[in-house]
C-alpha cells in the first residue's frame, strides 16, 4: 500500500533493517551481536536533549535492561550522542572526542536541530547539518524527544548493528578529506582547539 | 530621596516603574558620581546587572546599572548613552567584583571598551573576527546563509505561498462553475 | 617527595560536572591552586535571536534558556510583556501560574538532589530523584503537552484551562511526596558520608555574600533571609502563606539543608493553592500577532527560580519586535566571580561537590 510522505518514509527506513543477511560468515554474525547487545555511551550532554538522557538511564524507563549504560572515557565508549544544537565551540570537543574513540564507534543524532537547524535556523553559532560533519547512524527527533523515543532510536541501532549496517565509522575515514574540508570551512585552519600546555612535563609547560 | 538627586545632578529625569523599581537618566560623565552616592548615602549596595541596548536609530547604546538596596526591596536602574562608535566606559570592578564578568559579556557582545577592566577576553564565542553579535548592523541571518548550507527538501516540496494560491483558484473556479450551471439551469426551467 | 604541578581541564566530557561547561584547573598534586571557568559551549545567541521575532514568536524559544526548570524564564517574560504593554491577568490565571512555577520549583530540586548525590557516589538517591521527578513531569505533560518544554505562560495569562479532576491529581501528588521525602533524609540529608564530605567545604562568608550579589541558597545559607518572592512579590504571593529557610555555617551542608526545607515549602504553597483556586477566565483578549505592539519603554522584571533571583530586562520600540531582551540568570556571577574563588585551596575531588551545590547551570550564563 502506498502512504505518502513521513509515513512511506519511516517504513523505508525501517524496511530493510529486518534482513539480518548482510554479514559474511558466522564469526561478523557473532561479533555484532555482542557489540548489539552492550552498548556503552559516552558521559557527554552537549546541549538541551541532556535533560532527557537521565530518566532514559534511570529507573523508570531502564536503558541498562538493553545492555545500554555510561561510560565516563571517550576510549571505552561506543556512541556518542549528540544531544541538540551544536555550537562552533562544541563541535571541535565533539570532533576531537569523536576521534579519540576507538573503531566500531557510533553516533546517536538526537533532536531535530541535528537534522536542520531546529529553532536555532538563524543563529550565528550553530550548525545547521550535523551530517556535514560527523557521520550519523541514527536520527531521533523530536524537541525534546521522551525518553521512549530514545530507547526507540537505540533499538533500531541496535537492529541496523546486528545487521552489519552501521558502518558510519568506515564512511568517516575513506572520505575524511571531505569532513575535514567541512569543519575547516566552519572552524578555521585550526579544527582541534588549543591546548597548549604538556601535561606530563613537571610544570606543566610553563616554563620549559 | 529624589529631591537630592534632582538639585546635585540637575535632572528631572527620574521614573517610578512599579512601587520597586526606580529609573533615572544621567550623563556619562557624572554617572559614576551618581552610583557612589546611590551606594553610599542610599544603601543601594549591590550591583545586580549591567545591560546595553543599541539605539542605531539614535547612534548611541544606552548602558544601564541595576543596583539594588540591601534589604533588596527597591532597584535603582541607572542609564547613561554613549557613543557607537569607538564605545568606551570606565570599569565598576574596582568596587563591584562582578561587573567584572558583566563588562567582559558586554564588550565581546557589542565591542564596548572597559577601560580599566583586567579580564577582557572572549566569555562565549571563540576566534570571532567579524562584527561583534548584538550590533543591529550585524544580521544574523545573512550571516547564516553565508557560511552553512541547510538541508536541500525532500523531492515533492512546493512553496506554500505558490500552492495556496492555487488551491484558491481552483476553489474560485469550482465556485464559479457551480453559479454558472444554476444560472444556466433556471433559464432552462423558463 | 615533591607534588608536580600539573594543569588539567575539568572539561566539557566529564561525568562530574553540570551541564556543559569546563574549568581549567592549575594543580600542586590535589589541591588546586588557581581555577578559571570556560563557558560558551552552549551559545545560541539568544538575545539576538529575539530581535528577530515577535512576541508569540519569541514565546516559543525564550523556555529553552534554561534547560533544567524552563518555567521562570516564560514567566518573567510574560511578566515583562505584561507590564510594557500594561495587561492584567486574571487571578486564575495568577494562581494557576503560581502552581506551575513551584512544580517546577519540587522538580528543579529533585535534579540537584540527583546531581549533588552522584558527585559524591551515592548513586541510589539518583534513581530515586529521576524517578519521582517523572511523577511531576506527568503532571506537566497532562497539562501542558510536552514533559520538558513546555511553552505554557504566555503574555495575557495561560495557554489553556486546567483539565477535569486535575486539582485532584496534584493533592495526590502532594500527599505522596510529603511521605517521600522523609526517606530522602534518611539516605542523603542524614547519611554519615555526606555530612563527612560536605561540612565545612565551600565555605563563603556573609559580607562577601552581599557585596559581590550573589543570590539564592548562597545567600540563604550565609544567613540572609532573600527571597523575591518576599522581597518583591509578584503574582500573588503576598496572599499565600510560607517562610524562608536559612543557615549560618555557609557551607555545601548547610546549602543542602535549605534546599531541603524549600522543598517543604513549596509543598505548602502548593496546597494553599489547590484549596484556594478561584473560578474564572485563563486568558484575556489579547492584540492579534502582528498588531501587537510594545511601546518604547524597558524594564526590569525578576522571580525567583529554585537556584535564586532570575531576572530579565526588556526593551521595546513601538513595533511588533523585541527591541531587547537581556537574561542575568543566577549562574552568571555565581560561575565565574564565586567559583573562581571558591575552588582555590580545595582538593580536586570536591569541584563536583561544590559546583553541584552551588547550582551552576550553563546555558542561562551564555544563553
Amino acid at each position: 500500500m502506498e502512504h505518502n510522505g513521513f509515513i512511506q518514509e519511516q517504513k523505508t527506513l525501517e524496511g530493510d533493517l529486518n534482513s539480518e543477511t548482510s554479514h559474511r560468515n558466522s564469526v561478523d554474525y557473532l561479533m555484532n551481536w555482542f557489540r548489539k547487545q552492550s552498548i556503552f555511551v559516552l558521559a557527554y550532554g552537549t546541549g538541551c536533549g541532556a535533560i532527557e538522557m537521565p530518566p532514559t538511564f534511570t529507573s523508570r524507563y531502564d536503558a541498562e535492561r538493553l545492555g545500554i549504560r555510561g561510560a565516563a572515557t571517550p576510549r571505552q565508549a561506543d556512541v556518542i550522542i549528540v544531544s541538540g544544537y551544536c555550537s562552533y565551540k562544541t563541535l571541535r570537543r565533539i570532533i576531537r572526542t569523536y576521534e579519540q574513540m576507538s573503531n566500531p564507534k557510533y553516533v546517536l543524532a538526537l533532536g531535530s536541530c541535528t537534522v536542520n537547524g531546529g529553532m536555532y535556523w538563524d543563529s550565528y553559532n550553530t550548525i545547521k547539518k550535523l551530517e556535514d560533519y560527523l557521520p550519523v547512524d541514527m536520527y531521533v527527533n523530536g524537541c525534546m524527544p521522551r525518553p521512549e523515543s530514545i530507547l526507540e532510536g537505540f533499538i533500531a541501532l541496535q537492529k541496523e548493528i546486528g545487521a552489519g549496517k552501521a558502518t558510519a565509522w568506515q564512511k568517516y575515514e575513506d572520505n575524511y578529506e571531505f569532513y575535514r574540508k567541512n569543519q575547516e570551512a566552519v572552524l578555521g585552519k585550526k579544527v582541534e582547539p588549543a591546548y597548549d600546555t604538556d601535561w606530563y612535563l613537571y610544570d606543566g609547560g610553563h616554563n620549559v | 530621596m529624589f529631591n537630592k538627586i534632582k538639585s546635585h545632578f540637575a535632572t528631572d529625569d527620574i521614573e517610578v516603574k512599579r512601587e520597586d523599581l526606580y529609573k533615572v537618566t544621567i550623563k556619562r560623565d557624572r554617572l559614576f558620581e551618581l552610583i557612589t552616592m546611590l551606594r553610599n548615602e542610599f544603601d543601594y549596595k549591590t550591583l545586580n546587572a549591567i545591560t546595553c541596548t543599541d539605539w542605531i536609530e539614535e547612534g548611541h547604546f544606552a548602558l544601564s546599572y541595576m543596583l539594588t538596596t540591601l534589604d533588596r526591596k527597591h532597584t535603582f536602574m541607572v542609564q547613561t548613552m554613549i557613543n557607537r562608535e569607538n564605545a568606551s566606559m570606565k570599569t565598576l570592578s574596582h568596587a563591584c567584583k562582578q561587573a567584572q564578568i558583566m563588562e567582559r559579556d558586554l564588550h565581546e557582545m557589542y565591542g564596548i571598551d572597559f577601560i580599566g577592566n583586567k579580564n577582557l577576553k572572549e566569555l562565549s564565542l571563540e576566534n570571532w573576527v567579524h562584527t561583534p553579535p548584538l550590533r543591529r548592523e550585524f544580521d544574523t541571518l545573512e550571516f547564516v546563509n553565508n557560511t552553512l548550507t541547510f538541508r536541500e527538501g525532500r523531492e515533492d516540496n512546493v512553496d506554500t505561498k505558490v500552492e495556496m494560491k492555487r488551491l484558491r483558484a481552483l476553489k474560485k473556479a469550482a465556485k464559479k462553475a457551480k453559479e454558472d450551471a444554476k444560472a444556466k439551469e433556471l433559464e432552462d426551467g423558463k | 617527595m615533591e607534588n608536580k604541578h600539573i594543569t588539567i581541564f575539568h572539561g566539557p566530557q566529564h561525568p562530574g560536572i553540570t551541564g556543559n561547561m569546563s574549568i581549567e584547573l592549575d594543580l600542586l598534586g590535589e589541591t588546586i591552586q588557581k581555577a578559571t571557568t570556560h563557558v560558551g559551549y552552549l551559545h545560541r545567541g539568544f538575545e539576538k535571536l529575539i530581535e528577530r521575532r515577535t512576541v508569540i514568536q519569541a514565546f516559543t524559544i525564550v523556555c529553552r534558556i534554561c534547560v533544567p526548570e524552563p518555567d521562570p524564564n516564560e514567566a518573567n517574560f510574560a511578566m515583562a510583556v505584561e507590564e510594557l504593554a500594561g495587561l492584567e491577568v486574571t487571578p486564575r490565571a495568577q494562581y494557576i501560574r503560581v502552581m506551575v512555577l513551584e512544580l517546577s520549583r519540587l522538580a528543579a530540586q529533585f535534579l540537584w538532589m540527583a546531581g549533588q548525590s552522584g558527585s559524591i557516589g551515592l548513586y541510589a538517591v539518583g534513581q530515586w530523584a529521576i524517578a519521582d521527578r517523572d511523577r511531576i513531569l506527568d503532571l506537566f505533560e497532562e497539562l501542558t503537552g510536552a514533559r520538558v518544554y513546555h511553552m505554557y505562560i504566555y503574555p495575557g495569562g495561560v495557554r489553556r484551562d486546567l483539565p477535569k479532576d486535575f486539582l485532584q491529581r496534584v493533592s495526590e501528588l502532594l500527599e505522596y511526596m510529603k511521605k517521600r521525602l522523609n526517606d530522602y533524609d534518611d539516605i542523603f540529608i542524614n547519611n554519615a558520608s555526606f555530612k563527612n564530605r560536605a561540612i565545612g567545604v565551600g565555605v563563603i562568608s556573609k559580607e562577601e555574600a552581599i557585596a559581590n550579589g550573589y543570590v539564592g541558597q548562597v545567600l540563604r545559607g550565609c544567613g540572609v533571609k532573600a527571597d523575591v518572592r518576599k522581597d518583591a512579590p509578584y503574582l500573588v504571593y503576598s496572599e499565600l502563606e510560607f517562610e524562608v529557610p536559612t543557615q549560618t555555617a555557609g557551607d555545601v551542608y548547610a546549602r543542602a539543608l535549605v534546599r531541603r526545607a524549600e522543598m517543604d515549602q513549596s509543598l505548602h504553597i502548593l496546597e494553599q493553592v489547590v484549596a484556594k483556586m478561584p473560578e474564572g477566565e485563563v486568558m484575556i483578549k489579547m492584540p492579534t500577532h502582528r498588531k501587537f505592539k510594545l511601546p518604547k519603554d524597558d524594564t526590569w522584571v525578576k522571580v525567583e527560580s529554585a537556584r535564586g533571583e532570575f531576572a530579565y530586562y526588556m526593551a521595546g520600540d513601538g513595533s511588533e519586535k523585541i527591541r531587547r531582551m537581556q537574561v542575568r540568570g543566577p549562574s552568571l556571577v555565581h560561575a565565574y566571580t564565586l567559583l573562581e574563588d571558591l575552588l582555590v585551596g580545595a582538593e580536586l575531588s570536591d569541584v563536583a561537590l561544590i559546583m553541584n551545590s552551588l547550582g551552576i547551570c550553563p546555558p542561562e550564563i551564555e544563553r
